[in-house]
């Protein structure tokens, strides 16, 4: 009996350890997979995503892997890829020293999908290279903000003539400061592969992709995959890995509704709106095309830039 | 179960937990943390000379050299004039500062012979952004009056010329009297408006504009128009010429462009923005509406002009229309 019961035990403990082991090694294995795969792979291409309007939480985000591509050691190089149409000038400022940073450090290639104007633009000036395809949008070198001055009804106390009530011509320097800003960096950046005179970059026009890649405001036609092989060759990768930095999911009625009431804002304190604008608010670097002040009310301009 | 049995496991579980926790709180000491060296970009990036856009010197006074008699300006509200009392304040403040009399027409005194009653009491006639037509019966009465020698001045805005032709006299459907009456007065705007991405004051449609001939220009340097409009006449004076440079937004082409002119008694200027209390100090603006306000009153108009509807009047357009009942006058 005693026989018995001893053997009967160390079977089950034969099966327990034999189950124990694939348990083991089916957390085990993919994680030896991946470091034999890295031991190939020189290094890795992070492709980080910016669409959309830019923003404040865009660049949070943004920046947030950006940052992680500058102190991850496995990751050697940095693919930008772009769809966006510009956004609030601040915010693209932010971004482009973010990619600044990053590209004194390591390789960063910029791949336009749809559109890559304005604050978008200014945003990959850093980058190394900029490829576009030939339906991208890209350029719109410019600011776009509220003109005039708008009375401060009575109801309200100030403490001084320009609290919160900047004159017309307080409005025209702060765009033209802004404008001469992004056009100086443009220069600084891709002034060498220009082909257009720093006047005609502030014209702010948009260009298609290929007479962008021609006139020097992207350095060749290629899709994303020449992009991020770019970056390898820069970066000195045969064999590389990729990951994808796709920003936070950002779809629901809510948000969506929210974030166009944000820009509807944004667009609508153009001429003819009323009410003092606080000091913060913050001007567009956006692209409209076919911008007519006299003609285009900014609703329509609101719809097209949502829709596009 | 013995106490040394429990003492040993113990053991071996506090000395493990410290070794693991210590050695991770170490390893910061010994690797030297994970902070990078940062660079001021944003500081580096900027060059703040030449990012600074300076505020526009703003000096001088509103004089008038004029010693004309006491002299009545009329001011077209008529005619959904775009105009705000806040514009027109510098003007109507220095003509007003000189001894002379400001008049502003409403619609209703413009209706049917009003419009002629009006215009024969002044001596001068400002007409600014216009957004509603004229009747061919008060384009005749302007006509009359610039022919007895009464001055008249036009200001638009570029959208004005585009909605309304040359000072809303161009619109009239009906009448052939607009060509005829640009003819009279020998001025014409082109669509568009002015720009210069070389040499701008803030904004690239804030335009330079340096004097020509005549005495609207006398004592002028530098006059600063803001989304001007080019104006040209045929016979007469150009006073003033936009910077070099200059192009028009429509056809972008750059351009010698006129952005005031005079003929005769009328004079024309692509813009209303240099008579805000905010730029007439800017520049020369100050000494253009001087300029323009002695323009205004130095005419020398013919007593009772346009002709009252008694003495009547043969050609068209002459001051007997006005008279007539004109259905398609806009209330």
């Amino acid at each position: 009996m005693r026989n018995d019961t001893s053997a009967a035990s160390a079977k089950t403990l034969f099966v327990v350890a034999v189950v124990a082991a694939v348990l083991v090694s089916a957390v085990l294995a993919p994680v030896a997979y991946g470091a034999a795969q890295s031991a190939q792979s020189e290094g890795t291409v992070s492709v980080i995503t910016v669409s959309g309007t830019i923003t404040a939480s865009t660049v949070d985000a943004v920046s947030e892997d950006l940052r992680e591509a500058r102190t991850n050691e496995s990751i050697r190089a940095v693919v930008l890829k772009v769809d966006s149409g510009g956004g609030l000038v601040a915010p693209s400022e932010r971004l482009y020293l973010e990619v600044l940073r990053t590209s004194e450090q390591m390789p960063v290639v910029a791949s336009v999908q749809g559109i890559g104007a304005s604050g978008a633009y200014y945003g990959m000036l850093p980058a190394d290279e900029i490829y576009v395809l030939s339906s991208s949008e890209i350029g719109s070198v410019g600011v776009i903000g509220p003109g005039g001055s708008t009375p401060v009804p009575d109801s309200i106390i100030r403490t001084g003539p320009d609290k919160a009530q900047p004159t017309a011509e307080d409005r025209r320097r702060t765009i033209e400061s802004l404008k001469r800003q992004f056009v100086g960096r443009v220069m600084e950046h891709r002034g060498e592969s220009l082909s257009v005179s720093r006047e005609e970059v502030a014209y702010a026009k948009t260009y298609l992709g290929p007479e962008a890649a021609s006139n020097g405001y992207a350095d060749g036609v290629g899709a994303l995959p020449t992009a991020i092989d770019r970056a390898a060759e820069m970066a000195g990768m045969e064999k590389y890995d990729v990951v994808r930095k796709e920003p936070p999911f950002r779809g629901g009625v809510f948000l969506l509704a929210a974030e166009n009431d944000n820009e509807t804002m944004v667009y609508k304190q153009g001429p003819g709106t009323n009410g003092p604008v606080p000091v913060t608010q913050p001007l567009l670097v956006d692209e409209i095309p076919n911008h007519d002040p006299e003609q285009a009310t900014y609703d329509s301009e609101v719809t097209r830039n949502v829709s596009a | 179960m013995s106490a040394r049995e429990i003492v040993a496991p113990a053991v071996a579980f506090v000395v493990l937990v410290a070794v693991i926790v210590g050695g991770a709180a170490a390893v910061p000491f010994v690797s030297g943390g994970q902070s990078d060296d940062v660079t001021n970009l944003a500081d580096r990036q900027t060059d703040a000379d030449a990012v600074t856009v300076p505020e526009a010197a703003a000096e001088g006074e509103i004089t008038m050299d004029s010693d004309a008699d006491s002299k009545t300006v009329l001011i077209d509200r008529a005619h959904a004039n775009q105009i705000s009392d806040e514009k027109l304040s510098m003007l109507v403040n220095t003509l007003v500062a000189n001894g002379h009399e400001v008049d502003f027409v409403t619609q209703e005194q413009a209706r049917g012979p009003a419009w002629n009653e009006s215009l024969r009491s002044a001596d001068a006639l400002l007409v600014a952004n216009p957004n509603q037509p004229y009747t061919p019966g008060q384009l005749a009465g302007v006509e009359a009056f610039a022919d007895a020698g009464g001055r008249v001045v036009m200001l638009s805005d570029p959208a004005s010329i585009q909605q309304f032709g040359i000072f809303g006299f161009g619109t009239q459907q009906q009448s052939n009297d607009d060509s005829a009456l640009n003819a009279d007065f020998g001025v014409s705007v082109q669509s568009g408006y002015l720009f210069n991405m070389h040499e701008y004051q803030q904004t690239f449609t804030s335009v330079y504009a340096t004097p020509g001939d005549g005495p609207l220009a006398e004592g002028v340097d530098q006059v600063v128009v803001r989304d001007a409009a080019a104006v040209s006449t045929a016979d007469g004076q150009t006073a003033l010429t936009a910077g070099e440079q200059t192009r028009l937004s429509t056809t972008r082409r750059a351009d010698t462009y006129g952005v005031a002119v005079q003929s005769g008694d009328v004079v024309m200027v692509g813009d209303t923005d240099f008579l805000t209390p905010e730029s007439a100090y800017v520049a020369d603006n100050d000494v253009f509406i001087g300029n323009l306000a002695d323009f205004l009153v130095s005419g020398e108009k013919t007593a009772d002009a346009p002709a009252p509807p008694s003495e009547g009047s043969d050609g068209p357009g002459g001051p007997s229309e006005p008279t007539r009942p004109t259905p398609e006058q806009v209330a």
